[in-house]
């Protein structure tokens, strides 16, 4: 079974790759692409500096092992022209592509840079997301220049997810062992080097960043010749931008997609690229942050879950949707699924009702018929605007049926402590999950498992259970089943917290560009090398 | 004179300890860097390997101890974010500071003054009033609408100018308006109300008695005169340029020291923060102590009544 998924992976990749290829060496690169974004990131280059929110500026010139095909979103090669599991999932052995070269003249990449790379992002003090998967690895063996064999003590089985370009936060961009360990972190920082489509040109901190593209690469040549990024934080002034001509692609948040088709803008809609609920703080019973008075989080395990099903029927998440997100979202009661996943059943994918009779009967019967006193956070987080107005529209929701509500607006690096420490029990916010792992377990490994989730907002023994089952099963088919027809129905039962749905975005688009082939599922901008000039 | 002189410049150095503390203290009341510098899965040791290496591990005395002692000496400290010296990205963000902190208040003044003399010499005429209205209007108007009607206007609708970002003077000429408009508004109010009390002074009817050109008493005896506020004003202006321009420089994406300072501020990047604002301070600071001593230079009863 798993072999004959490999086979169609391959072909599928291959028919891709090829397909690419014809499209990007259609013509020389020709002008420039200039994009409007919010915001850089943090602004750092090298794996153990940048956190994930840099994505979207790093990807056109790095590259990863592996990517996802565009239209089943399983692996695909890369860096790697093919890999191979064994052993359960406890050995990756990945074979690299000859001849790929890093930038400026700077030698070939080999197994020596890929555990460089996975070397660094494991590192003490490392702020990379993957980090702490990164420190599963028991051992790496160069086998030779294009072969590099990756041990770990339990079975990884999706360890091909955290070395994928076709995610957000692709964090284990391939860096080159020999330039970094010469120009030392700072230079590499200045000057950065990868084997990606675009090359480095220039980078003003908070102001813009300037690629060009690699003429006859391995993989794609870009259609234009520069690819400019600048940073305008003010959606207004990125808009202008556009309609006057002096960019040719925005960020720019659902809000503003009625205008942008008033004013006859053209858009790129990338669906479910984010899933969005609200966190219920305080379900961790074994932490010393946990307060039992918390309704949703009460020691008697029925009367919490009636409480979190009335907040659940409470909410009109469609109107969320419609009016917040501006109709850029599909509402969903199953956890953590898009609509398009193989496990989102259709009882998975039918959301909870909007019944507030309901809700308010749930909550007499679970011993608040007058509701009770809680707070929601408003904290907006990177690339995500929309959250403190989807807490507020949360907030009122509840207040019809009798639950007080205090807002309390908080910044991110204020919350973050609390976050971290668990520190939030009674309270509420909107919170939404890029998708920085396409099986919606692995999201749950840092969220909700008590083992290894230093962040998690849910702690229940039946959720460990499953994740213990599914991260050790290597058979992709049978996992499925376990989240369709397993953990999917338990956790719309258990009710975690409420569930909005997922999320799309959109992108602005100038006359000049052409087609833009994207990855469904991918929040933020990619594929940059892949489009095309308008004609 | 000299007295004085060493008394202000005492003065200022105090204030800017003053501020230097105030800034180290409520920087580290806003929340620590390292949630945002690492991912919510961190671990306590990284954590901790972080707020080593950033110094943040030690008391806050120590901290305020060595933060003080390495400005004397020099050195501001490295960005938290980019851990690349806070004086390289002050340095290059200023130019675009000056640059457009420069041509606003030239436009101000420009704008300003002409339109003052004009409507005090011809005062309740239509033309005094039309520079009332613009006054009014200019004061009235925020930043932040007026710059996006003019994206609107000049970048969207008619194409004449770039709707954001900085490169060629066609960059400068909205954001400096914009930022311009307010203060040539200001100017033009002080323009006008100076010159109507000098041009109502025995000297300037003693002028127009001997006989002068009335363009001579205007411009050269009125206006002259009529200036010193006026000066005064524009040079504070100026230095409120450099550091209040983040509304402007937001809207116009323009990559100056003010929306630095702001994103700093969020990512809670302390050095650059502190740097700036210090910036900030030693220029409005030694801005007021230039304008005292041209008060002084200028205004020999001010200097006689100071010693």
């Amino acid at each position: 079974m798993k072999t004959r998924r490999w086979v169609v992976s391959m072909v599928a990749a291959i028919g891709l790759l090829t397909a690419i290829s014809a499209h990007g060496q259609a013509a020389k690169p020709e002008g420039t692409l200039t994009v409007a974004v919010a915001t850089f990131g943090n602004e750092r280059w090298l794996p153990h500096l940048y956190v994930g929110a840099e994505d979207v500026v790093l990807k056109p010139m790095y590259e990863n092992l592996l990517t996802r095909d565009p239209k089943t979103g399983e692996l695909a090669p890369m860096l790697a022209e093919r890999w191979k599991v064994a052993d359960g999932g406890r050995t990756w052995s990945f074979y690299l592509r000859k001849g790929v070269q890093f930038h400026g003249g700077r030698g070939e990449m080999t197994a020596e840079d890929v555990k460089f790379t996975f070397n660094t992002i494991a590192k003490d003090g490392s702020a990379n997301s993957l980090a702490p998967e990164f420190r599963l690895i028991k051992s790496m063996e160069v086998e030779n220049p294009y072969t590099l064999t990756v041990r770990f003590d339990k079975p990884f089985v999706v360890f091909g997810n955290k070395v994928n370009q076709g995610l957000f936060a692709s964090v284990a961009f391939i860096q080159s062992k020999r330039y970094v360990e010469t120009a030392k972190d700072d230079g590499a920082e200045r000057l950065p080097v990868a084997t990606g489509p675009w090359k480095f040109v220039e980078h003003v901190r908070g102001d813009r960043i300037v690629y060009e593209a690699v003429e006859n690469h391995w993989r794609a040549t870009p259609h234009f010749k520069r690819l400019v990024f600048v940073k305008v934080p003010e959606p207004s002034t990125r808009m202008a931008m556009l309609r006057a001509g002096s960019v040719d692609v925005i960020e720019v948040g659902g809000e503003y997609a009625d205008e942008l088709k008033q004013v006859g803008v053209r858009t790129l809609l990338m669906p479910n690229t984010s899933w969005l609920y609200i966190i219920l703080g305080g379900q961790w019973a074994t932490k010393p942050t946990y307060d039992p008075k918390v309704p949703w989080a009460q020691p008697d395990a029925e009367r919490a879950r009636k409480v979190r099903m009335a907040l659940n029927l409470a909410v009109d998440k469609q109107a969320i949707v419609q009016r917040v997100l501006g109709g850029l979202g599909t509402v969903m009661g199953s956890w953590l699924m898009y609509p398009s996943d193989p496990w989102a059943s259709d009882a998975l994918k039918k959301p909870y009702p909007y019944d507030p009779a309901k809700a308010k009967a749930l909550l007499a019967e679970a011993g608040y018929p007058s509701g009770f006193e809680t707070t929601m956070n408003l904290t907006a987080w990177p690339g995500r605007g929309f959250l403190p107005d989807v807490g507020e529209a949360v907030a009122t929701y509840w207040e019809k049926i009798g639950i007080r509500v205090k807002r309390r607006p908080v910044d991110r690096a204020i919350f973050a402590a609390d976050f971290r420490a668990r520190a939030y029990s009674g309270v509420a916010l909107a919170y939404a999950s890029p998708l920085v792992a396409p099986e919606p377990w692995e999201v749950l490994y840092r969220a909700g498992y008590t083992k290894a989730g230093l962040c998690l907002f849910v702690e229940q023994p039946k959720l460990d259970e499953f994740i213990d089952r599914l991260a050790g099963q290597p058979n992709y088919t049978e996992r499925l089943r376990i989240m369709r027809d397993e953990m999917g129905p338990w956790l719309s039962e258990y009710v975690p917290g409420v569930a909005i749905g997922a999320a799309h975005t959109i992108a602005g688009l100038g006359p000049r560009v052409g087609d833009w082939p994207v990855i469904p599922g991918h929040m933020g901008f990619h594929n940059w090398e892949y489009i095309g000039r308008a004609r | 004179m000299w007295r004085y002189l060493i008394g202000r410049v005492l003065q200022t150095v105090l204030s800017m300890l003053v501020v230097i503390s105030i800034v180290f203290f409520l920087t580290r009341l806003s929340g620590n860097p390292i949630h945002l510098l690492l991912d919510v899965n961190a671990s306590e040791r990284d954590q901790q390997i972080l707020m080593h290496h950033l110094g943040l591990d030690k008391p806050l005395p120590v901290q305020y101890g060595l933060y003080v002692r390495n400005i004397f000496l020099g050195d501001f400290g490295n960005s938290v974010l980019t851990r690349r010296p806070v004086t390289e990205h002050i340095w290059e963000r200023l130019p675009a500071t000056v640059e457009l902190g420069l041509v606003a208040m030239l436009l101000s003044v420009l704008i300003g003054v002409p339109l003052g003399v004009y409507s005090a010499v011809h005062r309740g005429g239509t033309l005094d009033g039309a520079a009332r209205v613009f006054a009014v209007l200019g004061q009235s108007m925020p930043t932040f609408w007026l710059g996006l009607m003019l994206i609107l206007l000049f970048g969207v609708v008619l194409r004449l100018l770039p709707a954001g970002g900085r490169g060629g003077i066609e960059h400068l000429i909205l954001p400096a308006f914009t930022l311009g408009y307010f203060t040539s508004a200001a100017i033009l109010r002080l323009t006008r109300s100076a010159m109507l009390e000098v041009l109502g002074s025995d000297y300037i009817k003693f002028a127009r008695l001997k006989g002068l050109h009335e363009q001579v008493v205007l411009w050269k005896h009125g206006l002259k005169n009529a200036l010193l506020p006026v000066v005064t004003f524009a040079v504070m202006l100026f230095v409120q340029f450099l550091g209040g321009a983040v509304v402007t420089e937001t809207v116009f994406a323009w990559p100056g020291l003010g929306r630095l300072i702001l994103e700093s501020i969020t990512t809670r990047d302390y050095p650059i923060v502190q740097a700036g604002v210090l910036v900030l301070s030693a220029l409005y600071l030694t801005g007021n102590l230039f304008v005292d001593m041209l008060y002084s230079y200028l205004n020999p009863r001010i200097r006689h009544a100071r010693a």
